[in-house]
């Protein structure tokens, strides 16, 4: 039998712990809110001659040294993307792959849904490597296609080609003639003689890229889709003029001609475009 | 057990009593299951006892792609391999038993010829004397060519090439039907079937998946050139020069459709226009797949492996040697539209290779014979049911 005290008791206890499991509800909101979405990035890259999509194995194209020419396919390496953010903090988006291979014939290279998560913040630029970067480009890295088919011989420095851009041009005998537009490590040669067994040591050619008009900012839960847009003509055309008659078919194992190109390369052949 | 008076049985002390009605149960159980072990004895086709086959791994050797072409639907087992060398060198695989008429894969595909006919003519024949279309092309290292088979790439599998070769009137002429007819009334077949596949029941598409199997392991990989790259022999200086020359641009440029050391399969297993020809009407090249019209003319740059054991080469046999496939691009490339970029040597009509060059370039060439290969027992002719 209970006592009107106890019955008091009893009501008292019930009050506490009420209180108490909403107390503990409400702090429990407080500390552990829910987790920000990660923001993520995809690149599409693209290929462009004279502001409009590149068309391929026609002879419309006409460089700055004149040369008439086509393109037939395109093939390269880009690494080390990298987000330079307006507070002097840099992310290098390496989480599974930090190099990535691009290939005019093989729409699934095109697009790169990158796996790191984002961090938020304003993003000043974007940089990255055109090529394989010194440290990195180790033969027999790429044991698969298509990858695998970009490899350097040994003998001309090893590791993987930076591209591979084959087309024609009309020469000037008049000729339709092949151009392998090959880049990757060069090599001295002594005395200037190219000849694989006058090899003195090898030049890298790798560059870094930094896109111009690359700034935007990351909110949480972001899906940021950029294109990345190679112009073309423009590796034929600033600051060096490229003639196709003066270098010939295959530069590999022509470091003056893969230099200029180079050069070329970093100044206005990427372009970056918020899509 | 003893029976107590009240008609129950007791098993043990501790066991539980049955009563009267229940006996007649247990009594009629027993009736049935001696009906049932007796209906199972006199059964004439009995499902045949569950047989899991053992899986089979492929060793990948150095520098090698990791990435296989194996189909889901047919993973590599010990017992498939097994049957499907034996149907491999069956002649009866053609549906057919009178010895004039037996045919089968090793007819053409020759181990000491690395898997190709080597014979000094352009076209092997089939059953009735009909040539192929194209010249063969080595059966070797197909494991990592990841769906285009063949010259033209129309091939998508080994298993549907073993398909195509049954009703094709230029190999087999026969039918899958009269194949599979003749495959399960051989004695030791169905065992075999049984052993591969989990069943004894024979079709013809377990057999073309039997016989992949095979074909995925016929792997070479231990040329006096590998063995090169794992640094166990030296070449020679003539086999250097003509190693430099392969894999130079300034040289004759081979390995950007070749391979090279960074590609140890000596082919990308793409398809060019190599400049043979200044009109193109076979229909039977990459541009009656691609539709593209560049790609008239163009077929599989072949694998180098053992090349010097394939011969007549090209898509059409026209070159009987070795010697002449190098005169041909040291001096007679033709240009056209349709012509790989890759060929950059064209402007010159080929790479202008000097006697003493062809010479190096061919001694590298022989490099990549793999005589262990050539002569492994596992690939060679097994027993063939009687």
């Amino acid at each position: 039998m209970k006592t009107p005290f106890s019955k008091y008791l009893n009501n008292i206890s019930i009050f506490l712990a009420i209180l108490l499991l909403g107390f503990s509800s409400s702090c429990k909101q407080k500390s552990d809110p829910p987790a920000p979405e990660p923001s993520k990035i995809s690149f599409h890259f693209t290929q462009y001659n004279q502001g409009l999509p590149l068309k391929f194995d026609t002879m419309k194209y006409v460089n700055e040294a004149g040369n008439h020419y086509l393109v037939n396919e395109i093939q390269y390496f880009i690494s080390d993307v990298t987000l330079h953010f307006q507070d002097g903090s840099i992310q290098l988006l390496d989480g599974w792959k930090d190099i990535h291979y691009v290939d005019t014939d093989l729409p699934e290279t095109q697009s790169w849904k990158v796996y790191d998560n984002i961090e938020t913040g304003s993003v000043e630029k974007v940089s990255f490597t055109f090529g394989i970067s010194e440290g990195k480009n180790n033969s027999l890295m790429f044991v698969n296609p298509p990858e695998r088919d970009m490899f350097w011989p040994e003998l001309l420095g090893g590791g993987y080609h930076y591209m591979k851009l084959n087309g024609k041009w009309l020469a000037d005998d008049g000729v339709i003639k092949p151009y392998n537009f090959h880049l990757g490590i060069g090599q001295i040669y002594a005395g200037g003689l190219i000849n694989p067994d006058s090899i003195t040591g090898f030049l890298q050619n790798y560059f870094e890229v930094e896109l111009p008009n690359s700034t935007f900012t990351v909110n949480d839960g972001d899906a940021l889709d950029f294109e990345i847009r190679m112009n073309v003509e423009n590796w034929f055309r600033n600051p060096n003029t490229y003639n196709h008659n003066t270098w010939g078919g295959d530069i590999m194992q022509k470091q003056e001609a893969m230099h200029l190109a180079c050069e070329n390369g970093k100044q206005d052949v990427f372009e970056f475009l918020k899509k | 057990m003893k029976l107590k008076k009240n008609n129950t049985i007791s098993l043990s002390n501790s066991d539980r009593v049955l009563k009267p009605c229940q006996g007649s149960i247990a009594l009629c159980a027993l009736l049935f299951t001696f009906i049932a072990l007796l209906t199972a004895c006199t059964n004439k086709n009995p499902d045949p006892e569950p047989y899991t086959p053992t899986p089979y791994t492929i060793e990948i050797p150095y520098g090698f792609p990791t990435k296989l072409n194996i189909p889901d639907d047919n993973p590599m087992t010990v017992e498939g391999i097994a049957l499907g060398r034996i149907l491999f060198y069956d002649g009866r695989l053609n549906g057919r038993t009178h010895p004039d008429s037996l045919m089968s894969c090793a007819t053409c595909h020759r181990q000491e010829n690395s898997f190709e006919i080597g014979a000094p003519r352009p076209h092997p024949f089939g059953i009735n004397g009909q040539p192929t279309h194209h010249a063969m092309l080595p059966m070797i290292n197909l494991v990592w060519n990841m769906g285009n088979f063949g010259w033209n790439g129309s091939v998508p599998s080994i298993e549907a090439d073993v398909l195509g070769v049954i009703s094709d009137p230029s190999e087999f002429d026969s039918s899958p039907e009269k194949v599979v007819n003749t495959i399960k009334n051989i004695e030791g077949y169905p065992e075999l079937f049984r052993k591969a596949f989990g069943t004894n029941e024979i079709t013809i598409n377990r057999i073309a998946k039997a016989i992949a199997q095979f074909v995925r392991t016929l792997i070479s990989s231990n040329s006096r050139f590998d063995k090169y790259m794992h640094g166990e022999v030296q070449l020679t200086p003539e086999e250097l020069r003509g190693f430099v020359l392969f894999t130079t641009e300034e040289g004759a440029d081979c390995f950007h459709c070749h391979g090279g050391f960074g590609n140890p399969l000596f082919t990308t297993n793409k398809f060019y226009n190599n400049g043979k020809d200044s009109l193109f009407t076979d229909p039977a090249d990459r541009f009656n797949i691609t539709g593209d019209p560049m790609d008239k003319g163009a077929y599989k740059a072949t694998t180098l492996r053992n090349i010097q054991l394939t011969g007549p080469y090209m898509n059409d046999g026209r070159f009987e040697t070795l010697e002449e496939v190098i005169e041909f691009y040291s001096h007679d490339l033709i240009n056209t539209p349709q012509i790989d970029p890759l060929m950059h040597h064209i402007a010159n009509g080929g790479i202008q290779l000097t006697p003493p060059e062809k010479v190096d370039l061919m001694a590298f060439i022989l490099t990549l014979r793999d005589d262990e290969f050539l002569n492994n027992p596992d690939f060679g002719k097994p027993e063939i049911p009687e």
